[in-house]
């Protein structure tokens, strides 16, 4: 989008109070979590927990769940961490702070829809760079799980438009941004990077929020908006999108985004793609416990 | 139909009795005929049902039966009946959704959109390994219910093979009990079906669309002719192939296909490693393998 346009959007959020804060425990978490798994402190990531007596009690229920449970059961914040990883904590936190950065009568698409597709981007961005040998998942993760913040700046800014616009993308079955760029006049990419810039996220995130439908030069973005990109649309393709047929066929190995990466990762070559498709069965099934776990208990919106 | 691998209980058989050096003859003559090839921790499986047919033909010993398949007169005809007796396999109506929707929303669109530009009104479908018909008929379903909106005007025609000969038979009766059609949908099974006693008889209508007959895959010369498709079904078949048959197999397809065909695999079966060929793409739900249209030799190759 142009600058001005961009300015023009910007200006529009902020006079109507649209912009969402960002929430407390994100900038800790990100501190955190940017440093090597090995490194990280189990206690500051049970402090972290402990500070939120719904994020608590949702650790410990999850840890407790079908999926995890063990044989005895995890009664304090510490035994739940320690049964869930310190990975599974990280996305319960996440999800968590980011589902409360809207308040819950302002959501336009249905939230554990978006948090679904969310994190099923962050894991598949995640698997995606640990398969090629880009060197670092966790940035591929957390690029992942925000590559849609926009949609959060949509709900707020323009809820009625952004409502008809859904509707109209999932009865011709299109992509979200194009239904956007015809009702709106401008997509989540474009208040989502405004988002970002005004979280403060580092740039490279925020490249990944603007550019993960339409990455133009690959060149511009990186690996980082390409693997977004493709997580993106395997998601879609894989049961994890936002629930409406795209009657669309995709042929990865002859994406702009995927030729980029098979220059600079000979890992690529490698891939069994439709295996990898596959395994997205069993993501499916892990992120929907973790949505379920942040959602249950809390009242639909 | 329900399965008959389901109904027929297996035959139980001792670990010691595994252990019979001709049992190694006889799977390794199977594969050699079929491309079928049993692993060792599948074995039990290969001998419970060569065992019904021992007691069939009144071998004695798993050495008494590999003669019957390699030295008696009638050895082909007892091949082929221990074949119908390990290649029953599971199927039902509509097995795959995801499969049938990349169809109608996808592939029938673009094949029709691309024809027609040459002129052609006319689609060829092929299931190969079709069981009991389940797959077949689906298709000729599906393809009937399009040449009301992007078909219009269009003919088609599903040809349906299988080295089963039982199973063969059965299709072309096209009877299936309620646990068959469990999947298919109400629309369907209105237009589609007649009920005749407790089971569902395949219409009138669809008949004439679908034909059967019996054909080996590892059967080069015959593979050869199986030519201008524009889409393969080939689903859970190939899983019982090793790698060298699967190749060679995936190579007629690919042959046999127009540019611009469509083969499909069953749920997780990939090609990865067995051919470069083919393009995988992706639908919701599904993926498949398509013959990409060949933009005239890239310069510099002789
Ligand atoms: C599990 S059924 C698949 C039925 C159907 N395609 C489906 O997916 O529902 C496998 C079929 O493959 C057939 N088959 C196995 N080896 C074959 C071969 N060499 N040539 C032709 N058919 C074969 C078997 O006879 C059997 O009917
Ligand atoms: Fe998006
Ligand atoms: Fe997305």
């Amino acid at each position: 989008m142009k600058t001005e346009s961009l300015d023009r959007l910007r200006s529009r959020i902020v006079k109507i109070d649209a912009m969402p804060a960002i929430p407390v425990i994100l900038r800790p978490l990100l501190r955190c979590l940017d440093q090597p798994a090995e490194q990280v402190d189990m206690n500051r990531i049970v402090e972290l927990v402990s500070y939120d007596k719904s994020i608590a009690a949702q650790c410990i229920r999850m840890a407790n769940s079908a999926l995890f449970s063990r044989n005895t059961p995890a009664e304090t914040v510490r035994t739940a961490v320690l049964s869930l990883g310190m990975w599974r904590v990280r996305d319960l936190l996440f999800s968590n702070s980011l589902s409360q950065v809207i308040p819950n009568n302002r959501w336009v698409v249905d939230p554990s829809v978006f948090w679904r597709h969310s994190l099923g981007c962050a894991l598949v961005s995640r698997r995606f760079a640990e398969i090629i040998g880009y060197p670092d998942p966790e940035k591929a993760y957390l690029a992942g799980l925000l590559h849609d913040i926009g949609v959060l700046v949509n709900c707020m800014v323009a809820p009625e438009e952004f409502k008809a616009t859904i509707q109209k993308a999932t009865i011709e079955q299109i992509p979200l941004n194009e239904a956007e760029q015809a009702t709106l006049g401008f997509t989540h990419c474009d208040s989502g990077r405004i988002l970002g810039e005004a979280w403060k996220i580092p740039p490279d995130l925020i490249d990944a929020i603007e550019l993960h439908h339409d990455i133009g030069d690959p060149n511009r973005g990186g690996p980082l908006v390409a693997m977004v990109h493709l997580s993106d649309l395997l998601c879609r393709l894989r049961d994890l999108g936002y629930g409406y047929y795209e009657p669309r066929q995709v042929d990865f190995a002859n994406e702009p985004g995927w030729l980029y990466l098979a220059m600079q990762f000979p890992g690529l070559a490698d891939l069994d793609m439709a295996r990898f498709t596959f395994s997205l069965d069993d993501y499916a099934r892990e992120v929907g416990e973790l949505v379920a776990t942040v959602f249950a208990g809390r009242g639909a919106s | 139909m329900p399965n008959e691998a389901t109904l027929l209980k297996d035959e139980t058989v001792a670990p010691e009795y595994l252990a019979d050096p001709a049992w190694i003859r006889i799977r390794d003559l199977i594969y050699q005929v079929s491309g079928i090839y049993q692993a060792e921790n599948k074995f039990y499986l290969l001998v419970s049902r060569a065992v019904r047919r021992m007691k069939v033909v009144g071998a004695r010993s798993p050495r008494e039966y590999l003669e019957f398949l390699t030295a008696r007169p009638n050895r082909e005809s007892e091949m082929r009946n221990l074949l119908n007796e390990i290649t029953i396999g599971e199927t039902c109506l509509f097995r795959s959704l995801p499969q049938i929707d990349a169809l109608r929303k996808v592939v029938i669109p673009s094949l029709a959109e691309a024809k027609k530009k040459l002129a052609y009104t006319k689609l060829r479908f092929w299931s190969a390994g079709c069981s009991t018909g389940e797959e077949p008929y689906t298709l000729a379903m599906i393809l009937l219910e399009e040449t009301q909106s992007t078909l219009k005007g269009w003919t088609f025609e599903v040809v349906a093979t299988d080295l089963n000969d039982r199973s063969v038979a059965k299709a072309q009766e096209g009877v299936y009990n309620d646990y068959a059609v469990r999947n298919v949908p109400p629309e369907f099974m209105k237009k589609y079906f007649t009920k005749s006693g407790a089971d569902y008889r395949v219409a009138d209508s669809v008949r004439p669309h679908v034909s059967f007959s019996r054909l080996n895959m590892l059967d080069d010369s015959k593979m050869l002719f199986m030519r201008g498709i524009d889409v393969i079904f080939c689903c859970n078949v190939l899983i019982y192939f090793d790698g060298k048959s699967k190749t060679r197999t995936i190579q007629h397809f690919y042959n046999g296909l127009l540019p611009n065909g469509y083969f499909f695999l069953g749920h997780s079966e990939s090609l990865f490693g067995i051919n470069d060929k083919f393009r995988l793409v992706h639908f919701p739900g599904a993926t498949a393998y398509w013959k990409a249209v060949e933009t005239s030799v890239k310069a510099g190759t002789p």
